[in-house]
């Protein structure tokens, strides 16, 4: 080894210590889904994706037990609702069992004349007192009697009962054996929510084998457990990547491996091969973590793919070196020609790097440092490293010259190319209207029967995803509530018109100071309402002194303070209200579900004029993944001008540039346009894997673009490019295999892309033999 | 096998079928058998009486009306004094009608879990429906064909924290008394007089 050598092996290996040394130090990964999520402009995207994030809602977790009789599985729902609220992981458990709904009931009752919108100063007089014992004596006789009875002493005015009236959701859980059931008994039905954010996936994965482990104690017999929610999925997700992911890129990796071990016979080779891969991740993964505070494991898993491409360097190297050639001679050949395909490819990652999305930023990041690496490894440091003469000629491709070299064959390979661009073409103009797939729920790595379970549960908990929101805000908290309060207002004249069927807001829980205020001021002295009491009493079948409890409750209620948000510390209302109401960087925000949306025009109206906001979510999220995609093609385009100026620059010809880049972006096309035809719409991960394809494409398409001397030149083209494709085809064809949606997406489109580039190269690119 | 062994085993056979005949008329009954009764009944329609005990009434409070079902699902119960009602329990949908109040509400029986209860322990007890009533209540069954008894304690938390416990008795395939014992220490005992066909 030279000494010049010896230096540049010295550098590279100190760079690789220091990049690893950093990294053992400060790497963190996480497998917060959000990231994939694209960020959010304006202050309505971010009230959702912050509600995607961190809300009450997100750490909801649905838990089924199925697999025995109903009074089993009712037992078990008890037993295991016990234990979790024992275990300090949930903040709350719910099964439709007594305990909780009881507490709940209790702030209610207590603080009812400040929630009863029908707390009026007439409802208390004489009068008013009267009218309301007709009534109780008339539900007396009827069946609720027993309902009925129990509060009376205490509130005759009945306030209790309207308020439970007004609260008590729509539609609830069906309940058997005193718990909550699916509709038709199988399973027994349980909610929680954990402490724990749904993007944290460790305490997620805690949660759920809390859950598992509280089940195989109670003595489950054939019962068993599923589990859903933003947080199962994140550990589900984090699974996948940890166990397919892995197990996918370990085929890969073997399939590479023996496709170089063909090529190359030579065991140093193959070592020597796989050095730019191994340079190109340890550097990606340092410039990932410089650039961001944290490292996506998807982010690994798929960056490892993107820059797979660099396995083909080495490749290209070992395999043009011909018999007698030293590498350095080689290199001196093929050295502008490489230089081009790496630059090529980093280009092609700057408009993911530039993108505001922090998955795809981080995706481009890790691929152009890692290329970089790969690409500074296989110019300095093979030659370096390897003996002068390392260049392999083995196997030979019989059929491939033949193909690339005949004029007949290249004729008829152009009109079948220009055919099929053409009918393309003629696909993507006549689906341009559905070319994309906006929806944010497909863009997470969710494999279809997960989120199945999901709506499942969902149904038979009666807890649908929200769609329609009306935003009120505030500068405090209680700006938000009398915001809310007037919200309320419109919507109950929208329920009346029948433009919905009903709504939640924070405001009928929690009303404002102001409104609380006003009722209490409602409220008589003592002696007025004794007085009054005791003339409804005397006209009525009621006993004297039945209703002490009464007068006690309403004097409590005048010389006692307002409700709070405390006052619900630890019942579900609690989770509710701070779903429903919470402060951010846009000050206090209270929101209001609505459910059953007849009309969405009406009520969109009738919010603009109230100065309230109404969010369509699903519009919402479409608008922001399809905003995202615009950008992203934007960058794509530019991404795609800058290579074609690369590649006039380093060619020196717009012809030559025209002949590398037209079979790309033919084959680009007609895979997009396969994909289609494929029933699939395009998603944000085929977008990415068209461009890995157009960086995959433009290094078969320069090697079959430079200008060959002689047949043993044109031969060891050949073979580059039959190593190169093998290896691409066997490492994206494992992701095809994927359950997962996304690697599935990604494997498809560039398999199809890289057969296409590397057909589309041969017949577009390729160059008549020259007589020497 | 000799004829005198035959003799005696058909006179224990036959001694055998006597008892539990016996037994069936005048002994203990059971939750299915009662049950498979009940069940017989097509519909049925009955005065009834329904009186409260309360501690916050001078006098006890007595309305009255009519009862009628008709298999499985729809029991109908019409109060005309002290003012008129209508109740009607149909395929699971409760719909409540007071003229008196002017209201008319409708809801499915999830909804309104303790009512629901309640009208249930008459719709399936009617029914025969012993799978419904160990849904909302644990059952047990005592007496006789001829004057049994079905004492209900219910589960459901929803209505257990209003009931302590229903008991509806009978004879044979009809329904006579019910009376309910409310956790306020009122007592609602409501008298039947079915006809049945």
């Amino acid at each position: 080894m030279s000494a010049g050598s010896r230096v540049i092996v010295i550098v590279w290996l100190a760079a690789l210590l220091a990049c690893g040394a950093w990294l053992y130090r400060h790497v963190s990964i996480t497998a917060d889904l959000s990231v994939f999520l694209p960020p959010s402009a304006t202050p309505a995207q971010r009230v959702l994706l912050g509600q995607v994030r961190e809300g009450a809602v997100s750490r909801l977790m649905l838990i089924a037990l199925e697999g025995e009789s109903g009074p089993s599985l009712a037992r078990l729902s008890r037993e295991l609702t016990r234990e979790l609220r024992a275990g300090g992981l949930f903040s709350y458990v719910d099964n439709g069992g007594a305990a909780l709904v009881r507490r709940e009931q209790e702030v209610l009752i207590e603080h009812r004349y400040l929630l009863s919108p029908a707390t009026r100063a007439g409802r208390f007089s004489a009068e008013g007192l009267k009218a309301a014992l007709r009534e109780n004596l008339m539900l007396l006789a009827s069946p609720a009697g027993a309902l009925v009875r129990q509060l009376l002493p205490e509130d005759p005015t009945g306030a209790a009962r309207d308020l439970a009236r007004l609260l008590t959701p729509e539609a609830a859980p069906d309940t058997r054996y005193g718990v909550w059931f699916s509709p038709e008994g199988k399973r027994a039905l349980l909610m929680a929510q954990t402490k724990a954010p749904a993007f944290d996936a460790n305490e997620q994965q805690r949660a759920m084998e809390a859950i598992r482990e509280a089940l195989a104690r109670a003595k489950p017999g054939q019962a068993r457990v599923l589990l859903s929610g933003p947080g199962v999925f994140t550990a589900q997700t984090r699974e996948t990547v940890e166990t397919e992911a892995w197990r996918l890129s370990l085929l890969a990796a073997v399939l590479v491996f023996a496709i170089l071990a063909a090529a190359h016979r030579s065991a140093g080779a193959v070592a020597a091969s796989l050095l730019p891969v191994m340079s190109g991740l340890i550097v990606g993964i340092t410039a990932v973590c410089l650039g961001f505070d944290r490292l996506h494991g998807i982010t690994l898993g798929f960056g490892a793919t993107l820059i797979g491409e660099a396995v083909d360097y080495p490749s290209y190297l070992l395999t043009q070196a011909a018999g007698g050639e030293t590498l350095a001679a080689t290199l001196s050949r093929i050295g502008p020609t490489l230089r081009l395909a790496i630059l090529t490819s980093i280009f092609g990652a700057l408009a993911m790097a530039l993108s505001s999305f922090e998955g795809l930023a981080q995706l481009g990041i890790f691929t152009i440092f890692g290329v970089m690496a790969a690409g500074l490894t296989t110019r300095w440091v093979l030659p370096a490293l390897l003996p002068p003469r390392a260049g392999t000629l083995k196997l030979r491709v019989p059929w491939f010259p033949g193909f690339a070299r005949g004029e007949k064959a290249r004729t008829l390979g152009r009109w079948f190319a220009a055919a099929l661009t053409l009918a393309a073409l003629a696909v993507l103009v006549s689906r341009h209207d559905r070319l994309w797939d906006d929806d944010l729920a497909n863009l997470t790595p969710v494999p279809e029967t997960a989120k199945a379970l999901d709506h499942a549960l969902r149904e038979e908990l009666r807890a649908p995803g929200v769609r329609y929101l009306v935003i009120a805000r505030g500068a405090s908290r209680e700006g938000a509530l009398q915001s809310s309060e007037a919200a309320a207002a419109w919507l109950r004249k929208g329920v009346a018109s029948g433009w919905l069927a009903g709504f939640d807001a924070p405001s009928s829980y929690l009303p404002s100071q102001r409104t609380q205020e006003l009722r209490r001021m409602a409220l008589p002295d003592s002696t007025t309402l004794a007085k009054n009491l005791e003339e409804a009493v005397a006209d009525s079948p009621f006993r004297k002194g039945s209703f002490e409890p009464f007068l006690a409750a309403v004097e409590r209620t005048r010389a006692g303070r307002l409700l709070d948000l405390k006052d619900f510390s630890g019942t579900a209302l609690e989770l509710k209200i701070g779903a429903l109401l919470f402060h951010s960087e846009d000050g206090w925000t209270a929101l209001a579900t609505l459910n059953g949306v007849k009309s969405p025009e009406a009520l969109a109206r009738e919010a603009r004029r109230a100065g309230h906001e109404f969010l369509d979510l699903k519009a919402e999220s479409n608008g922001l993944v399809s905003g995202y995609r615009n950008e992203s093609l934007r960058l794509v385009a530019l991404g795609l001008a800058c290579i074609a100026g690369l590649l006039v620059a380093g060619l020196r010809s717009v012809t030559r540039a025209g002949r590398v880049l037209v079979p790309v972006l033919a084959a680009v096309l007609i895979d997009a346009a396969l994909l289609l035809v494929l029933g699939k719409k395009l998603s944000l991960f085929n977008l990415v894997s068209l461009l890995l394809v157009v960086g995959i494409g433009l290094n078969y398409a320069l090697f079959f673009e430079r200008p060959q001397r002689d047949a043993s030149e044109r031969a060891r083209t050949a073979l580059s490019l039959t190593v190169c494709g093998a290896t691409t085809l066997s490492a994206f064809g494992c992701l095809a295999l994927s359950k997962t949606p996304v690697l599935h997406a990604i494997g498809v489109t560039v398999v199809l892309g890289s057969v296409l580039s590397l057909f589309l190269a041969a017949a577009l690119a390729g160059r008549p033999a020259v007589r020497a | 096998m000799t004829s005198g062994q035959r003799t005696g085993f058909e006179a224990v056979l036959a001694a055998a079928c006597l008892a539990l005949a016996a037994a069936a008329l005048a002994g203990g009954i059971d939750a299915k058998e009662l049950m498979a009764l009940l069940a017989g009944v097509e519909t049925a329609t009955a005065r009834f009486v329904e009186t409260r005990h309360s501690a916050l009434l001078r006098e006890p409070l007595v309305s009255s009306g009519t009862l009628s079902y008709q298999r499985p699902n729809r029991i109908v119960r019409h109060t005309e004094m002290p003012q008129e009602e209508r109740i009607v329990l149909d395929k699971g949908r409760l719909t409540i009608e007071n003229r008196t109040l002017g209201s008319a509400t409708a809801a499915s029986l999830s909804k309104t879990p303790g009512v629901s209860a309640l009208v249930e322990s008459i719709r399936a007890t009617r029914a025969g429906d012993l799978a419904a009533l160990e849904r909302y209540y644990e059952v047990r069954v005592s007496g006789a064909r001829a004057k049994w008894r079905i004492d209900l304690v219910p589960r459901a938390p929803g209505l257990a924290q209003y009931v302590d416990s229903v008991a509806v008795s009978g004879n044979g395939a009809r329904i006579a008394r019910i009376e309910v014992r409310e956790a306020s220490g009122d007592r609602t005992v409501t008298e039947i007089d079915e006809e049945l066909r």
